[in-house]
């Protein structure tokens, strides 16, 4: 079978492109320009791609505006949000849907793969997916859910040739949490900010970049 | 070629079984036909009653159920899976939407959903089970990198009479003592459980793999010391835990001369302590001590049966 795979690309960020099926663990802190690098990360490249966002700290309406406001073009049939925030509120014709608590793993998963199947089914064939973030998961819902959580979203990325992005505030979680949370991703990309200047540098991702480099966010 | 969501990379399961579980007659058998063609293993079910009697006689590697049941919901089935083998991996292929299915008091379960009503939804379906089940995609603990080497590994040193060998149980008394703690043991960390070869102090014989902090050990390169287990964010609800009184922790993964852990020599205590450097360099002794001995058996068993085992990685 010779099918040539997807890769993924970045624009102007200072980011080689990776395979498909890859899952990236963005860690930052949150008010270091995080979101806006995860928002960059999902914007699609190509006509066959989609975004999926899971949102955890936000809801899907300011998902939506602040992707828009990244240079996405909001468009139900290629983009959709599951809007995990307990006021969050469903919007079926922004392709937003509600679970109505970070604590609810089991109805995050759920929605995560209809919406995902329904993208697909709708051509949007290669699904860039972005948590943001992971930290109100872990601070809601017992070790052993997260890890289970996480094997399923990532493995479901993987498996479809999507490209997953998930953002966490490392100062929410302890060092050994964020290490075994790792485990579930291909590679990492940090940031880092002091004063004015933003600097990203990658781990465990072939082909990319050594060492801290400047972004501009 | 893909179907749904899901590449097409695998072309057989065999040695794989799932149970079907669907009230409706053709449905079921649809997606029973389904999963033949790959050579999968099917068990069917109609009733939630009927399901788990299924999962009490067999351990199956996946199950597909409809989400409304004449006696329950595939959640329901779902909370009896995490209780007895809470690595399988469940999907509901189901025609209810997510806005129908009721998650309250399940939030915490985690399983796959599929809409029965997507293009090719059977053969999308057959390929996520296969995938759900390679990957071990809904297991509730981080997975080494290596798994399949690692259980590869452990397959050559787990043979068969280790739980009678009177050296673990030696070391693990002579741990106990040296260290003043109430439990040692040497525990083999295997695809879903732990099993414990020798245990000085309390007695176990296995535990499920989501419940024990070997199976984190075995990712360190080093000691794993855990000085207090509440106050762990790993570990701190971990029910399990709390129920054998496990409030600290410190193992030495054990790995063969290939890098494989394939397990961990252990001290538990019911209060937390701490652990110095050189406490930890004795305890390494002792692991590297038991890595020998299961080094041993492993030469022995090749020895006695030339034929077997002289495939895989480690030697």
């Amino acid at each position: 079978m010779s099918v040539q795979k997807p890769v993924y690309g970045f624009g102007d960020l200072p980011l080689a492109d990776v395979d498909s099926g890859t899952n990236i663990l963005v860690t930052g802190p949150a008010l270091g320009g995080i979101r806006t690098l995860v928002m960059r990360m999902l914007l699609c490249r190509r006509s066959d791609e989609g975004a999926l966002f899971i949102a955890a700290d936000t809801d899907g309406q300011k998902t939506l505006s602040d992707y828009e406001a990244a240079g996405g073009a909001v468009d139900p049939r290629r983009v959709g949000v599951v809007d995990c925030t307990e006021e969050g509120t469903a919007d079926e014709s922004h392709n937003v849907v509600s679970v109505g608590s970070p604590s609810d793993l089991t109805g995050v998963g759920i929605e995560f793969s209809n919406l995902y199947e329904r993208l697909v089914a709708g051509g949007a064939t290669n699904v860039r997916t972005g948590v943001y973030t992971l930290g109100p998961f872990v601070m809601y819902a017992d070790a052993k859910t997260v890890y289970r959580f996480l094997h399923t979203l990532t493995g479901r990325i993987r498996t479809a040739d999507g490209l997953g992005v998930c953002a966490i505030d490392p100062g929410t979680v302890d060092r050994q949490t964020l290490s075994s949370l790792a485990q579930a991703f291909d590679g990492r990309l940090e940031l880092a900010r002091e004063d004015e200047e933003i600097r990203v540098r990658t781990a465990g991702l072939a082909d990319q970049p050594d060492g801290w480099r400047p972004i501009d966010l | 070629m893909m179907v749904g969501s899901v590449w097409l990379s695998k072309t057989t399961m065999a040695g794989v079984t799932v149970l079907c579980v669907d009230p409706d007659d053709d449905e079921r058998v649809a997606t029973r036909e389904a999963f033949d063609v790959t050579e999968t293993e099917t068990v069917e079910a109609a009733t939630l009653e009927a399901a788990v009697e299924a999962l009490r006689a067999e351990r199956v590697d996946c199950v597909v159920t409809e989400y409304h049941l004449p006696d329950g919901t595939g959640l329901d089935l779902a909370a009896e899976l995490r209780e007895t083998a809470p690595d399988t991996p469940l999907v509901l292929f189901t025609d209810a939407s997510p806005s129908h299915i009721e998650t309250g008091g399940y939030e915490d379960l985690i399983v796959e959903y599929l809409p029965k009503d997507m293009p090719e939804s059977r053969a999308s379906l057959v390929r996520l089970a296969g995938n759900l089940v390679e990957q071990r995609a809904q297991v509730g603990y981080p997975l080494p990198s290596d798994e399949d080497e690692r259980l590869a590994a452990l397959e050559q040193y787990d043979v068969s009479g280790l739980e009678a060998v009177d050296t673990f149980d030696r070391l693990t008394d002579l741990a106990a003592r040296h260290f003043d703690v109430p439990v040692a043991f040497v525990g083999l960390v295997d695809a879903h459980e732990e099993r414990f070869l020798a245990c000085q102090g309390a007695n176990w014989e296995t535990l499920e793999r989501e419940n024990t902090i070997c199976t984190h050990t075995i990712l360190e390169d080093e000691v794993f010391v855990v000085e207090d287990t509440r106050a762990d964010e790993r570990f701190a609800d971990n029910e399990e835990l709390a129920r054998r009184e496990i409030r600290f922790y410190a193992g030495a993964p054990l790995r063969t001369r290939q890098g494989a852990a394939i397990g961990a020599f252990c001290l538990i205590d019911d209060e937390p302590r701490s652990f110095s450097e050189a406490d930890r360099h004795v305890l390494e002794q002792f692991g590297d001590e038991a890595m020998e001995q299961l080094e041993l058996r492993r030469r022995l068993a090749d020895r006695e049966q030339p034929t077997e085992s002289t495939t895989g990685g480690d030697r």
